[in-house]
């Protein structure tokens, strides 16, 4: 249907209204100033403010499941970091190898890539504030198990004074803490729809509007496509009860003996 | 037949006569017994005792009125504030060792005279240096830096010289260059500066001989049958009627030096300031040799306690005292256990050549190269001091880079390379199979007979076969599948071919 004359009219003083300098809309907040990275997924883009992953700043991505492809969703933009600039992305203690070959195959560029494991937790958190800070990375990121929400305003503005975007992954546990982190988001697995996999994705926390609903997301990847002539085997459901072998989340922290309990008392240096 | 014989004509001996033309210059350290305790001399009074006798003792000593040959006990009734040390030969040996190093930046040719003194041709590099009177102006200064005083001589032969500098005839020798005037140039010299034995000093003295003019006045067949060939070949040597070879020291560039401290330092941040020194001497000698390090190593020591060393490893060979600083800094924090220090020295064993740096003509105006990178200065420096930041704090095994490996069992398709050799390999036909971002370091065993990790595993992809490896006693056989959980993640798993047990290896997170 086609709008009455009187809406329009009735939109003009509006319209006038937001053309004027002095006033601002939230949602227009740093998407013009900043030339974002894109995500790769456009829809993940069309809610992200600036329209792609922040430049800097602290990024949360909050999950319990590890699998569901909380490293894929970063690929892409990882990709064209490690690609574009000559600055490291830097990996700060990883739970478990992150494997070379898959790597290449995402896109990114082996050389800029370093791997640190700080032994005790002072270390840990002096390796993220340096790196960030140090102008010379373009992606610090990191798993920490307990991080206090003091040292995520450090990390948030180490990570503004060296333009470089920091990225810790939590347990999902902690979206119902408030954190100082610039953009939150929680990542659930998300039901199988097609060929390719798929997660689930709804930002928590972001600068000029709400929460997002959930979004999904789908990596044209690919994994979850039957291989052609492969006879998918006969598994028999044992049920919880009957044979459990521990759960994956109890062992991760095993792999890399990285610090896991925070230490209230740290000073930077 | 008679066989011809071919005799080599004997060559004509002739001698070798251009060691006359060279010029030598040598630098002779005094007070070098002092200067090994304590450079820059400062005002505390410092005497070097040996065998309980007072044997070399700095201005502010002197002043005091302490001579050579008092004893402690009158030494310290002069002055309280006296600080003592024992006589180091092998010190002093090894600082001249090192002066040499340094003085290696003004002539390829140095040779140590013990106990005290240094020689330098000098011959070839009167150009670069725009004459005598501007290099020895280059070298006191430089000495100067490095706190130690020292006398110049300069004449024709290596033993002129070393008479010179050691007598203290150096306002004369500044003229004297030609070399057939080398004998009338040490005229005056007394004969207790030239380097022979006591013995025959002695029965010179007796002859009534107390000068150079003297002694050269003597026919030299006398002076042969009486003090043996030694003696007048010396002589000769001396005034370069006999060539005289020196022994160089070897050009394999080493670097050590050290700082004493009088009195003995408690807090481990008042050791920033001599260190800040010795990097900045450790800078000097790699700009002079035109060389980069990529490692050195201090050592903090004490008379009571037993030393602590700490080593600091680059990323990348480098020369700049301002960054090392910083990293030494790093470490040194970490250092403790030592409750008093009183020398601290840093040493440097390993070398690089350096390689010309061309200026940047552009000001640092970011380019975009052919692959789509901008390269600056700036931002390479910027990327090279974190990497050494980090490897100063974390040591050296705890950050590393990534590359392929040349194996096909995925275990060993990857390496870790370390910043300083970044021995990557690459795929040309990297494999299109995909493969999981997380890798286990030990595949985790499931389950002896069906995929199961707390709840079923439901495979979707496979098999892909690796079998790989028999030779090495490392070999596997394995079928890989990518296997969804019951909670949507994907698990990249293998069954073991041999006893068909199942384990996970990766995740595709």
């Amino acid at each position: 249907m086609g709008e009455t004359p009187s809406n329009k009219s009735a939109d003009q003083p509006l319209d006038s209204l937001l053309q004027s300098a002095g006033l601002w809309r939230a949602s227009s907040i740093d998407c013009h100033v900043k030339t974002n990275c894109s995500s790769g997924f456009s829809q993940l883009d069309q809610e992200l403010p600036g329209s792609g992953w922040p430049s800097d700043g602290i990024t949360e991505i909050l999950h319990d499941q590890s699998g569901i492809g909380e490293f894929r969703l970063l690929g892409p933009a990882l990709a064209r970091l490690s690609q574009s600039q000559n600055r490291w992305l830097h990996l700060v203690s990883p739970p478990y190898i992150p494997y070379p070959p898959a790597l290449l195959q995402a896109g990114i560029d082996l050389t800029r890539i370093i791997v640190s494991q700080p032994k005790t937790l002072k270390d840990y958190l002096w390796v993220l504030e340096k790196s960030l800070s140090s102008q010379s990375c373009s992606a610090v990121i990191a798993w920490p198990a307990k991080i206090h929400n003091k040292q995520i305003r450090r990390l948030q503005l180490a990570s503004k004074e060296g333009n470089c975007w920091g990225i810790l992954f939590r347990s999902e546990k902690m979206s119902a803490d408030s954190s100082p982190a610039e953009l939150r988001i929680r990542l659930r697995p998300a039901a199988r729809i097609k060929d390719s996999s798929a997660v689930s994705l709804k930002i928590l926390k972001r600068r000029g509007k709400w929460e997002s609903d959930d979004i999904n997301i789908e990596f044209s990847d690919q994994l979850q496509r039957p291989m052609p002539g492969f006879n998918e085997m006969i598994v028999r459901d044992l049920g919880e009860s009957s044979m459990v072998h521990g759960s994956l989340r109890d062992e991760e922290e095993n792999f890399y003996p990285g610090p896991t309990t925070p230490d209230p008392a740290y000073e930077y240096q | 037949m008679k066989k011809k014989i071919f005799t080599l004509a004997p060559l004509p001996l002739t001698r070798p006569m251009n060691t006359n033309n060279g010029i030598w210059l040598c630098l002779h350290f005094s007070q070098l017994p002092i200067e090994v305790f304590d450079r820059h001399q400062q005002e505390k009074p410092v005497v070097i005792i040996s065998r309980q006798r007072v044997v070399y003792m700095n201005v502010s000593a002197q002043k005091l009125g302490i001579t050579p040959g008092s004893s402690m006990n009158t030494a310290y009734t002069i002055s309280e504030q006296v600080v003592s040390f024992e006589r180091d030969e092998e010190k002093e040996l090894a600082t001249l060792s090192q002066l040499a190093q340094w003085a290696y930046q003004f002539s390829p040719n140095v040779s140590i005279k013990v106990p005290h003194s240094i020689l330098l041709d000098i011959t070839g590099c009167l150009k670069l240096f725009r004459g005598i009177k501007n290099l020895k102006a280059t070298i006191s200064e430089g000495l100067n830096r490095l706190g130690f005083t020292a006398a110049t001589g300069i004449n024709g032969t290596p033993m002129s010289a070393l008479c010179f500098a050691e007598s203290g005839a150096e306002k004369a020798s500044i003229e004297i260059i030609h070399s057939d005037r080398v004998a009338d140039s040490l005229h005056p010299i007394p004969i207790q500066f030239l380097r022979i034995d006591d013995h025959i000093q002695n029965t010179l003295h007796q002859m009534g001989i107390s000068r150079c003019q003297q002694l050269f006045e003597l026919p030299i067949d006398g002076l042969n049958r009486r003090f043996g060939i030694f003696f007048t070949d010396y002589l000769q040597r001396l005034t370069g009627e006999k060539p005289d070879p020196q022994k160089f020291v070897a050009d394999k560039p080493r670097f050590r030096s050290d700082v004493t401290f009088l009195s003995d330092v408690t807090n481990t941040q008042s050791l920033v300031f001599p260190m800040k020194r010795l990097l900045g001497e450790l800078q000097d000698f790699l700009i002079g040799r035109q060389l980069l390090v990529n490692q050195f190593r201090f050592k903090l020591s004490h008379r009571n306690h037993s030393p602590k060393e700490f080593t600091i490893f680059l990323a990348n060979p480098d020369n700049d005292a301002q960054m090392f600083l910083i990293l030494s800094q790093l470490q040194l924090d970490k250092v403790g256990g030592m409750p008093e220090i009183d020398n601290v020295s840093l040493a440097a064993g390993i070398f690089f050549e350096a390689e010309a740096d061309s200026g940047d003509l552009f000001h640092g105006t970011q380019f975009k190269q052919k692959d789509g990178r901008t390269h600056s200065k700036a931002e390479e420096a910027r990327a090279v001091r974190l990497i050494n930041m980090m490897t100063a704090r974390l040591g050296p095994q705890a950050c590393f880079g990534l590359s392929l490996a040349n194996d096909h069992r995925p275990e060993f398709a990857w390496k870790p390379v370390t910043m300083a050799t970044k021995d990557c390999w690459h795929d040309d036909q990297p494999s299109g199979n995909a493969r999981p971002l997380y890798l286990l370091p030990t595949p985790k065993f499931l389950s002896p007979d069906v995929p199961y990790l707390s709840g079923k595993l439901e495979l979707l992809q496979g098999p892909e076969r690796i079998d790989f490896g028999w030779w090495d006693n490392k070999g596997i056989a394995r079928d890989y599948y990518i296997a969804q959980h019951h909670s949507g993640a994907l698990y990249w798993i293998y069954q073991h071919l041999h006893d068909r047990s199942w384990y996970l290896h990766g995740i595709f997170s």
